[in-house]
């Protein structure tokens, strides 16, 4: 059965190369169109630091946004610890869920899994932003 | 018959190398001579007045604010005169043995594919059928994020030729680049968007292989990898942050090491070693750019490699 939908399909050159390279033109064009805007709307500078004067408002990037809301809520050293040990279980997790699947069931199981929790770093991205 | 054409192209090549060398000879003395000293602070100086320049074709289109006229102008008349003798000796050869011209890429190949028999190598590998199943566009999210890996490799390339880290210099410098060097705003913007598409994209790269379930075995040091080209990736955010030395790098930088600093035991040695000391200072800087330019690089790239081997060796996982 394997074997069988292993022949069909396209060879990957040219035709897969020629649809990776549709791909990463389309990139490039955009690469180029955000290169033609910063011409025109640079990314800009904030006033230079200083060492001395504490902002009202500091605010990582949004990529750390999430955690850095998270942190006003819980203890400090909870809160710094709480991600270590995330990315750890994230690197060990091959090796607690070793089981193949069997059926489409545990696919969704994973589905909403991260749904969850994506939707839960959104909110608190989106919150920390607004707040 | 052969060693003329050789002879020919050896000595056109070594005069194209003279006459270069004693360009770019000719152009460093009289910058020398006209300004109080190469190499300080000749790129913010004014080029003279075109009565007093002695050397009026080494700042010509705003040398000194962009290296791609100097660099496209070498190119452009160093490739002109390559074709011109190029076509020369092809002529000559052509005429000589009246035989067709066999392209330089062809022979080329093929005197590597004598030596290494790439092509036995390369024919499984391009001849071998993607399925149809893969062929969908969630299996391109992390091609995406290696492509935009590569805009990145080539945007900060550009930047680090005028970048400065000190603390006194790194502000100006960015402001440098972005209102006097050609086309620097959009190479900042570029390396700016595609920092934060990388992360966008790796991430759903992860999530995609998650749902799937494709860490399982036999692919789980497969996904070891990926976590931590993810971390590097978020390290690269990070680092890159500090950089333009305003306000808000400065603060952010200030609160992300002191996160790091509050872990339990590890704390205090990890603020120490992410700021070179107990506060932010011209040493964290250094640190933070020398992380961003060598050490994340460099660690990514053989993560990657070791990523791209072991899905070469073990395909796509196929769903159920």
């Amino acid at each position: 059965m394997s074997e069988n939908n292993q022949e069909k399909g396209v060879p990957f050159y040219p035709d897969h190369v020629a649809l990776e390279a549709k791909v990463a033109l389309g990139v490039v064009i955009l690469v180029v169109v955000i290169g033609v805007i910063g011409l025109f709307a640079p990314v800009g500078l904030g006033a230079p630091a200083d060492p001395m004067e504490t902002p009202l408002h500091i605010k990582p990037e949004w990529y750390f946004l999430a955690l850095y809301q998270l942190l006003r809520f819980i203890p400090e050293t909870i809160g710094a610890t709480s991600p270590v040990l995330a990315i750890v279980l994230l690197m060990i997790w091959p090796f607690l869920d070793q089981k193949p699947d069997q059926s489409k069931k545990t696919v969704r199981t994973r589905f909403w899994l991260s749904l969850i929790a994506v939707v839960i770093i959104i909110a608190l991205t989106i919150w920390g932003e607004v707040s | 018959m052969k060693s003329i054409y050789r002879t020919i192209l050896i000595v056109a090549l070594s005069a194209i190398l003279v006459l270069a060398t004693a360009a770019g000879v000719h152009a460093y003395t009289t910058a020398n001579q006209s300004s109080s000293g190469y190499g300080t602070d000749l790129i913010t100086q004014a080029p003279p007045e075109p009565e007093k320049d002695t050397c009026i074709q080494c700042h010509v289109d705003e040398e000194f604010t962009n290296i791609w006229t100097p660099l496209g102008r070498w190119v452009l008349f160093g490739g002109a005169g390559l074709i011109l003798l190029f076509g020369i000796a092809r002529s000559a050869s052509v005429w000589r043995s009246r035989e067709k011209w066999i392209p330089i890429p062809t022979r080329i190949l093929s005197w590597v594919d004598e030596r290494y028999q790439l092509s036995e190598f390369m024919k499984p590998i391009l001849a071998k059928p993607v399925p149809d199943w893969q062929r969908r566009w969630w299996y391109c999210l992390g091609g995406l994020t290696f492509f935009l890996f590569l805009v990145q490799g080539v945007t900060g390339i550009m930047l680090a030729f005028y970048y400065k880290p000190t603390p006194t210099e790194a502000y100006a410098s960015i402001q440098f680049i972005e209102n006097e060097v050609l086309l620097g705003s959009a190479f900042r913007m570029v390396h700016h968007w595609s920092a934060n598409g990388m992360i966008v994209m790796a991430f759903a790269h992860m999530l995609r292989v998650f749902i799937m379930g494709a860490y399982k075995p036999p692919r789980e040091l497969n996904w070891v990898s990926g976590v931590s080209l993810l971390i590097m990736t978020l390290a690269f955010g990070f680092t890159g942050y500090l950089l333009p030395w305003d306000q808000r790098a400065y603060w952010a930088t200030t609160v992300g090491t002191e996160i790091g600093g509050s872990i339990p035991i590890i704390g205090d040695l990890a603020l120490v070693f992410l700021r070179g000391g107990w506060s932010i200072t011209s040493l964290t800087l250094s640190r933070f750019f020398a992380g961003h330019i060598l050490i994340l690089p460099l660690i990514t790239v053989g993560a990657m490699g070791l990523h791209f081997i072991m899905i070469r060796k073990q395909g796509l996982m196929k769903p159920l």
